[in-house]
């Protein structure tokens, strides 16, 4: 039996803006791209949020950060996920076993690790099963694929990121990834810009202020112009403009 | 005493998988002296049947080498213990990570720099010429082919295949294609006895696994894609998630799923199923789902749910009442040709009961049809069949 693959039929309108969970698609792949600092993870962790407090499962991908320390970064934003871990909510962690060799090991909080950066199939072995252990669809959230390409060649790189997506696609629901700017060649970002559905970017201002803005979004009409987000350090940013990353903020 | 170093020797022509199925068709094994391949196009676990492999080694007595780039090796003594307890000496690991950490090694063999490939060749080697092992494996050949030139990966596997060879031991290279074409591919096929090829199909959300064996060598053949599973201190079993029973009314389904499976249940209304039978078999180094249908034509509907994505069929037929032979033929052709099937002729104890060539005959099967005589109530006959219609699923072209 074909699946039918839920991308919006009718080209449909979308609000300006930072934005938010509810334009996304299921069955939809994004990229994030934006310099170091802008407020990528932020943003993730805003849309992670929006997701769980929906309802949705939500897989969080993370190479560059300890889970302990993903979790401890939420809660500045309001974001307890602690309370939806092995429900809703699931890590694949790809992060504690090569900083330490004693990697979380709390039977309360379900988690998939995997080795190693260059373990690429076991990354996507690990997100496949804990899509399982939520059931189909999640959201996943991947950050980030620049630390892969320390350790892995662009075209291992762009072959894993091609079946994930497609997997994810087809089989799991949707996937943001995101990717650092600036450190990565043009030509490298052109090649993860194509392989998905829709690109979001960041960037700084002038006056070292965040922005972000859709790029383009296959099969939906998109309000390219840049809103802005919080600023470098996105909990003093919160507190700065009281409701950093939710609702566009007229610059 | 003689038979026993006979029996001793013969175990140790061949390096076992642990995986009973596999083991019989392989022979006993994959050869002493031999190469394999785990392949991927795509993600699949590659790396459980590895380990399977150098557990069912070392908890034979065996020396392995484990060389592995991906984990520490305190992690991957860690991830082995989901076997169960195995003497931790017989493995050897060869750690290619604690450089990368910069933890201290802990480990007999060490890679100091994952960037120099004639380093790693050279622990590799000295790894195998003083510690003898009867297999090795090298976790993965991805991690070697992402960092260094084709040609170079290509000799470094012919090389390490040269110096397995002489002291006998098998060979076991992982790899997912990343990054080779075909011609890369190829040039490792041509240094490979045997090809475990992996698949991982993700259907309804739920990620199933498949392996087959291609033998490349002199007289080579290639199974089935044969479903397989996990399970923890067990290790890797053949797994077929839907095995269906059917026959005639009153054949004695319900009974053959009772009696073959650990654990069964079945729905029914005074003795007579109405919706279907469910068991699960363990047995073997096999684990299945049973599936028993109803047999009046009234239930057909129920069959014919059933009937999606099986992978076998046992047929059972009462021995003594050749009147529902029609029907039997009927049920197979609803299922549609090419799935494998066996016939269990049951109630084979009633004196009137035909004998399996008679009912070949009287159904018209083919001499290759596979015919076993059970008594169901006694469960006589039932592990023969399943056992049969088992190897037919995996097959071998």
């Amino acid at each position: 039996m074909l699946r039918t693959v839920s991308a919006p039929s009718a080209v449909g309108e979308l609000a300006s803006g930072p934005p938010s969970i509810d334009i996304f698609p299921v069955n939809y792949s994004v990229l994030l791209a934006g310099p170091s600092g802008v407020g990528k993870f932020e943003y993730f962790l805003d849309l992670v949020k929006q997701s769980l407090e929906q309802g949705k499962r939500v897989i969080f991908v993370t190479l560059d950060i300890h889970p302990a320390e993903v979790r401890e970064r939420a809660k500045a934003i309001g974001l307890d996920i602690e309370t939806f871990e092995g429900r809703t909510f699931l890590f694949v962690d790809c992060y504690s076993a090569i900083s330490s060799d004693k990697p979380e090991l709390d039977p309360k909080r379900r988690m998939y690790q995997v080795s190693s950066f260059s373990n690429l199939e076991g990354i996507s072995m690990a997100m496949a099963k804990a899509s399982n252990d939520l059931k189909a669809p999640v959201m996943i959230f991947f950050y980030t694929l620049s630390t892969l390409f320390l350790h892995n060649s662009q075209q291992a790189i762009s072959k894993f990121m091609q079946i994930v997506t497609s997997r994810v696609k087809t089989h799991l629901g949707f996937i943001a990834y995101a990717v650092h700017e600036g450190v990565h060649d043009q030509m490298t970002i052109n090649l993860l810009r194509s392989l998905v559905d829709g690109v979001i970017e960041a960037r700084f201002t002038e006056d070292l202020r965040s922005e972000i803005r859709i790029h383009h979004m296959r099969g939906l009409r998109a309000d390219t112009s840049w809103g802005l987000i919080g600023g470098p350090a996105g909990i003093e940013a919160r507190n700065m403009t009281g409701n950093a990353l939710t609702g566009r903020i007229e610059p | 005493m003689s038979i026993m170093t006979n029996v001793e020797e013969k175990s140790q022509e061949k390096a076992m998988t642990g995986i009973q199925l596999l083991d019989e068709k392989l022979g006993g094994g994959f050869p002493r002296n031999s190469t394999l391949l785990l392949f991927s196009e795509i993600p699949a676990e590659k790396r459980i049947f590895a380990e399977q492999f150098v557990m069912a080694g070392v908890k034979n007595n065996e020396t392995c080498l484990y060389v592995d780039f991906f984990r520490a090796p305190q992690l991957a003594r860690r991830e082995f213990t989901k076997f169960g307890t195995y003497p931790e000496d017989k493995l050897i690991i060869v750690d290619a990570t604690s450089s990368q950490l910069l933890l201290p090694c802990t480990e007999k063999y060490a890679i100091k720099d994952v960037e120099n490939l004639e380093g790693i060749f050279d622990v590799v080697s000295r790894a195998i010429r003083e510690m003898r092992p009867q297999r090795v494996v090298i976790d993965s050949v991805e991690f070697l082919a992402d960092r260094f030139p084709e040609e170079k990966v290509l000799d470094f596997w012919r090389r390490l295949s040269a110096e397995a060879r002489e002291i006998g031991s098998t060979l076991c290279f992982l790899f997912i294609n990343w990054t080779y074409d075909s011609s890369g591919i190829s040039s490792m096929r041509d240094m490979t006895d045997y090809v475990v090829e992996f698949q991982s199909i993700i259907s309804g959300g739920v990620v199933r696994s498949l392996m087959r064996i291609e033998k490349l060598k002199d007289g080579g053949f290639k199974t089935n894609w044969v479903p397989y599973t996990f399970k923890d201190i067990v290790g890797v079993t053949v797994y077929f998630p839907r095995i269906l029973v059917t026959g005639p009314f009153n054949a004695g389904k319900s009974t053959v799923v009772k009696n073959l499976c650990n654990t069964s249940v079945n729905i029914d209304r005074m003795g007579t199923t109405v919706a279907f039978d469910y068991g699960n078999v363990n047995t073997m180094g096999l684990e299945a789902e049973v599936f028993g249908t109803p047999g009046q034509e009234r239930f057909e509907f129920i069959f014919k749910i059933f009937a999606r994505e099986v992978s076998g069929i046992l047929l059972v037929v009462d021995a003594s009442r050749p009147e529902d032979f029609e029907r039997a033929k009927s049920m197979l052709k609803l299922v549609g040709p090419g799935l494998p099937f066996v016939i269990v002729a049951n109630k084979s104890d009633l004196p009137d009961a035909l004998s399996p060539q008679r009912i070949r005959d009287a159904i018209g099967l083919g001499q290759d049809v596979p015919v076993v005589s059970s008594i169901a109530t006694r469960g006589v006959g039932l592990k023969e069949a399943f056992k049969l219609l088992a190897q037919q699923i995996i097959g071998v072209k």
